[in-house]
C-alpha cells in the first residue's frame, strides 16, 4: 500500500482546560471520499480547523504527501493542497462570485489568470451563469456551491467539506452529492462532516467516527453503523 | 524610599483612573469621546465652586448626575444609530463626538486654564517617612466609594444584574424581556458619569482647559487595555498599573516622557496581550 | 489591468484633468485662493494613501501623521544638516516611511477594528512625543524652518505658488495612480478578501500578514514622501503639527470617509470639500471664537457617519438612482 496523501497522528487540542481533541489518529488515502461524523460537539469542525492551521494543535503530527504541516499558517496549508469550505459558508459577500472565486487562484496565477480559472471553477460546479452576482444576493444552495468553487480554484490535492449540505433540500443534496462524486471521479480526495446520514451513507466509502474529541470507530458505512459504541454515542447513554 | 512614595502616589492617582474607566467599553464598542466628559465633569465642579462655592468633591455627585443625562441624550442621538454599523462608523462616530465635545467647550469656556482653591489643596498627612497628599487621598477615596457603590448598585439591582445579563448575551437578555436598547443607554450614561464625577474629584489638584482631554485619552485606554475590556476587576488591576507606571517613571524622566513610557506600554499590551492581561479569566 | 471605466467616465476624468492643468490661471499666482486648493490637493493625496490602508484594507489608522511627520522632518533636517535637495530627501522620506510603517505593522497586525484604530493613535502620539522632546534633533515644540534658497527647482522652492500647485496635483496624481493600481492587483483582490473575511482569506491561501504589511508600508512611505511635500510648501512646521491626532492624523481619515472611502474619487471630493469649508470656517469665525470652525468640522463628520457612512459618493449614487426609476437600485 503507498502512503495515504493524508496523516493525522495523535492530534491533541485544549482550550482552557477543555480537551477538544485528544490523540486523533486517521489516514486518507488518495481519490477517497471519507465522511467524519459525531454528535454535536464531537470535535469535527475543531479537527478541520487544526487541519488547515487556524488552530495549532498541543500535540501530534498532520503530514501531506509526506509533509508536515503542522505550525504552518493556512495560506501554507493551502498552498500545500489542503483546504476547507466553512461550516457557515464564510463568503466575502460584498464581492461579486467571480471575485470571491478568484481569490482562490491568486495563489498560483495572476489575476487574469486567476479570473480565467475561476470562471471555469464555476462552470464546474453549474453556477456559471451566476458569476457577476454578489454574493449577498445569493440562495443557500448557490452559496454552497460558490464556497466549494472558491476552494476548487486554489487547485486542492484534498477539499475538507465541513457541513456543505445543511442547509438543502433533498433534491437538491442529491445534486450535490452528485458532483462530489464527479469531483472525486477526477482525481480529487474529499473529506466531508455532515449530518445528514442518509448522504454520508451514500456517498462515502469509508467514515470515521468523532465522540467527545476521540476517534470510536472507522470503517465502512455498514460496520459504522453497525458499532455499538457508534450507537452508543449517538443515543446517549440510556441505549448503553 | 523614594520607590515607595511613588507607588504610594501611584495607588492614590491609580484609583482615580480605574473609576473614570470603570464602565468604558462595556457594551463592545469604544468611545473615543470618552475623556471629553472628563473635561465636562472638571468644568461642572468647577462652576459648582465659582457660582455656588461648593468644593469640587462635594460637587461630584452633581457632576455624575449632569453628564449621565448628556450621555443619556448622546446615546439616543447618536451611538445607538451606529450600533450595527460598520468599524468606520462605530470608530469615526465618536471621533467626531470628541472634536465636537472640545471645541463646543472652547467656545464655551475659552482657552484658559482654571483651578479652584480649596483649604486642603497643599496639605499633606506624614505616616513614617511617608506623605500622603489631602487632595490625592480625598479624590482616591471619593473614586472608591463611588466604585464600591456602583459595583453594588451592578450585584444587588435589578437594574445592574440586567446589564451585566445584556452586556453578556444581548439575544437572551431580550428573550428574558429587558430592554436591550435601554440597557446599553443606561450603560453608556453610566459609563460616562463615572468618568465625570473622576474629573470632579481630581480637580482640586489638577487645572481644567478644554483640551484636558487630550491627556486622558490614552491613559484611559491603557487603563481599559491592560485589564480588559469590559471587565471591573480588569479595570481596577488596570488603573492601579497605570498609576504606578505613571508615577514610578515620573522619578526617571521628564513630564513629557512619562506619557512616552504609558504609550509604549499600551502598545506593547495590545500586542501581546489583545485580551487584557486578567483575560480569559471573565 | 482592466479599470472598467466606461468611455464616458474616460472623458470625464481627461476633462477634470484639463481643468485642474489650467485652473490656476484664474486665481492669483500669489493670493490666497490658491494656497487653499494647494492644501486640498496634498491633503486629498494624503487621504488617498489612508485610503490604501482604510479603505483596501479596511484598517482605520489613527496614527498616519507618524509618517507624515516622519517624511517633513526627514527632508528639511537632511537639507539644514547636509543641504541635501528636498528632492533626495524626499526619497529618503519615502524609505523612513515605509520602515516606520513596517515596525508598526508588526505589533498591531493580527488587531481589529477598534484596537488596531487604538494602537495607530497611540503610535502617532508616541511620534509627536518624540517630536517634542528630541530638541537637538527636531528643535523641539518650538518648530523647524526649511532654509530659505534662491527658487529653483532642485532646492524645491519656487517663488510662483502655482508650480506648487501642479506639484501637488502630480502627487496627488501619482498616488491615486498607485491606489488604483493596488486595488487591481493581487493586493488588491487579496486585501478585499482580507477585509471581508480575514479566516476565510488565509485558509484559501491569502498570506494575511504580509498583505496587510505591504499595505501599510505603501500607504506610510507615500504619506512620509507628502510630508516632505508639505515642509517645502509651508517652510515651517512643528511637532504639534505635522504629527498632529487632529491636525493630520484624523483629518485624512475624516476626508477620505466623507468623500468615500475606498474609493478612488472618495478622497478628492472630500478634500475639496472640508478643506475649502475649514478655511472658510476659519475665516468667518476665528477672528470671534476659537475652536468654532472645528465645532463645525467635529459636526460634519458626525452627520456623514449618521447619514451615509460610505460618504459623498455613494450619497450621489443613491440620488442618481432615485432620478432615474429604470437604474439600478
Amino acid at each position: 500500500m503507498t502512503t495515504p496523501l493524508l496523516e493525522i497522528e495523535g492530534i491533541s487540542k485544549r482550550f482552557g482546560g477543555l480537551a477538544a481533541l485528544s490523540d486523533v489518529t486517521a489516514h486518507v488515502a488518495r481519490g477517497e471520499i471519507v465522511g467524519l461524523i459525531g454528535p454535536n460537539g464531537a470535535g469535527k469542525t475543531t479537527l478541520f480547523s487544526a487541519l488547515v492551521g487556524l488552530h495549532r494543535p498541543n500535540a501530534g503530527t498532520i503530514r501531506l504527501n509526506g509533509k508536515n504541516l503542522v505550525g504552518l499558517k493556512p495560506h501554507k496549508v493551502a498552498a500545500a493542497g489542503m483546504v476547507k469550505t466553512f461550516q457557515n459558508i464564510a463568503l466575502f459577500l460584498d464581492s461579486t462570485v467571480l471575485d470571491n472565486v478568484l481569490i482562490g487562484g491568486l495563489m498560483r496565477h495572476s489575476v487574469e489568470d486567476a479570473r480565467e480559472l475561476a470562471r471555469r471553477c464555476l462552470d464546474r460546479v453549474g453556477i456559471g451563469a451566476i458569476a457577476d452576482k454578489f454574493a449577498h444576493n445569493l440562495s443557500f444552495p448557490e452559496r454552497a456551491r460558490v464556497e466549494v468553487a472558491r476552494a476548487l480554484c486554489t487547485e486542492p490535492q484534498i477539499l475538507l467539506l465541513d457541513e456543505a449540505m445543511a442547509a438543502l433540500n433533498p433534491v437538491e443534496m442529491d445534486e450535490f452529492l452528485k458532483l462530489l462524486r464527479d469531483l472525486r471521479g477526477e482525481g480529487l480526495t474529499l473529506v466531508v462532516v455532515e449530518h445528514h446520514m442518509r448522504a454520508i451513507m451514500s456517498l462515502c466509502e469509508r467514515i470515521i467516527v468523532l465522540n467527545f474529541g476521540q476517534v470510536i470507530a472507522t470503517g465502512t458505512p455498514q460496520q459504522v453503523s453497525r458499532d455499538p459504541d457508534v450507537v452508543r454515542a449517538y443515543l446517549g447513554r440510556s441505549a448503553a | 524610599m523614594a520607590v515607595i512614595q511613588a507607588i504610594l502616589d501611584g495607588i492614590m492617582i491609580g484609583g482615580v483612573y480605574a473609576v473614570i474607566s470603570l464602565v468604558f467599553g462595556v457594551m463592545g464598542i469604544i468611545n473615543f469621546a470618552q475623556a471629553e466628559f472628563l473635561m465636562l465633569g472638571m468644568f461642572v465642579a468647577y462652576y459648582a465652586w465659582a457660582w455656588l462655592g461648593l468644593d469640587p468633591l462635594i460637587a461630584a455627585p452633581l457632576a455624575f448626575v449632569v453628564v449621565f443625562a448628556l450621555g443619556a441624550v448622546v446615546h439616543q442621538l447618536m451611538i445607538r444609530r451606529v450600533l450595527q454599523a460598520p468599524v468606520v462608523a462605530q470608530i469615526f462616530l465618536t471621533v467626531g463626538l470628541l472634536i465636537v465635545l472640545e471645541n463646543a467647550a472652547l467656545v464655551m469656556f475659552g482657552s484658559s486654564f482654571r483651578s479652584v482653591t480649596t483649604p486642603y489643596q497643599t496639605s499633606a498627612l506624614q505616616v513614617g517617612e511617608l506623605f500622603v497628599s489631602v487632595p490625592y487621598l480625598a479624590a482616591f477615596l471619593m473614586s472608591v466609594a463611588c466604585g464600591v457603590a456602583l459595583w453594588l448598585f451592578m450585584r444587588a439591582s435589578w437594574f445592574g444584574r440586567a446589564m451585566r445579563a445584556t452586556a453578556q448575551d444581548p439575544m437572551a437578555a431580550r428573550l428574558m424581556g429587558i430592554n436591550a436598547d435601554a440597557m446599553h443607554r443606561l450603560a453608556f450614561a453610566l459609563g460616562v458619569a463615572l468618568t465625570a464625577f473622576g474629573g470632579a474629584v481630581i480637580l482640586p489638584y489638577l487645572t481644567v482647559s478644554p483640551t484636558v482631554g487630550g491627556q486622558f485619552v490614552v491613559l484611559m485606554f491603557t487603563v481599559v487595555v491592560l485589564g480588559g475590556l469590559g471587565s471591573v476587576a480588569g479595570a481596577v488591576v488596570g488603573g492601579l498599573a497605570v498609576g504606578i507606571i505613571q508615577s514610578l517613571s515620573a522619578l526617571a524622566f521628564p513630564i513629557q516622557l512619562q506619557n512616552l513610557v504609558l504609550f509604549v506600554v499600551f502598545i506593547a499590551v495590545l500586542a501581546l496581550r489583545p485580551e487584557g492581561l486578567l483575560g480569559g479569566s471573565r | 489591468m482592466k479599470l472598467g471605466l466606461s468611455k464616458r467616465q474616460v472623458a470625464l476624468i481627461a476633462l477634470a484633468l484639463a481643468v485642474a492643468i489650467v485652473l490656476p490661471f484664474a486665481f492669483d499666482a500669489r493670493g490666497y485662493t490658491i494656497r487653499i486648493l494647494c492644501l486640498g490637493l496634498l491633503f486629498a493625496a494624503m487621504a488617498q494613501a489612508w485610503n490604501i490602508v482604510g479603505g483596501l484594507a479596511n484598517q482605520m489608522s489613527l496614527g498616519h501623521a507618524a509618517f507624515f511627520g516622519i517624511g517633513a522632518y526627514t527632508s528639511t533636517l537632511l537639507l539644514i544638516h547636509f543641504g541635501i535637495s528636498p528632492w533626495l530627501g524626499l526619497i529618503a522620506s519615502g524609505v523612513l516611511g515605509g520602515v516606520a510603517a513596517f515596525a508598526i505593522s508588526l505589533p498591531t497586525m493580527r488587531l481589529r477594528g477598534h484596537y488596531f484604530a487604538l494602537a495607530t493613535l497611540a503610535f502617532g502620539e508616541v511620534m509627536r512625543v518624540i517630536g517634542n522632546s528630541w530638541s537637538d534633533l527636531t528643535g523641539g515644540p518650538v518648530g523647524i524652518s526649511v532654509p530659505f534658497a534662491k527658487p529653483s527647482f532642485v532646492m524645491f522652492q519656487f517663488a510662483d505658488t502655482r508650480t506648487y500647485y501642479w506639484l501637488m496635483l502630480a502627487a496627488f496624481i501619482v498616488v491615486t495612480a498607485v491606489f488604483v493600481a493596488i486595488k487591481h492587483s493581487r493586493t488588491g483582490y487579496r486585501l478585499q478578501a482580507i477585509k471581508e473575511n480575514a479566516d476565510a482569506a488565509e485558509v484559501i491561501g491569502v498570506d494575511t500578514t504580509r498583505t496587510k504589511i505591504i499595505a501599510a508600508i505603501v500607504s506610510g512611505a507615500l504619506t512620509a514622501c507628502l510630508g516632505t511635500f508639505y515642509a517645502q510648501f509651508q517652510y515651517f512646521f512643528d511637532p504639534d503639527t505635522v504629527f498632529g491626532v487632529a491636525s493630520v492624523s484624523i483629518r485624512v481619515a475624516m476626508i477620505a470617509i466623507v468623500g468615500g472611502i475606498g474609493t478612488a474619487a472618495g478622497p478628492l471630493l472630500g478634500a475639496l470639500f472640508v478643506i475649502p469649508l475649514e478655511e472658510a470656517a476659519n475665516q468667518v469665525f476665528s477672528a470671534q471664537v476659537a475652536g468654532l470652525a472645528q465645532l463645525v468640522f467635529g459636526t460634519l463628520l458626525i452627520i456623514v457617519i449618521l447619514v451615509e457612512p460610505r460618504g459623498f459618493i455613494v450619497l450621489w449614487q443613491r440620488l442618481v438612482a432615485r432620478r432615474k426609476p429604470g437604474g439600478p437600485s
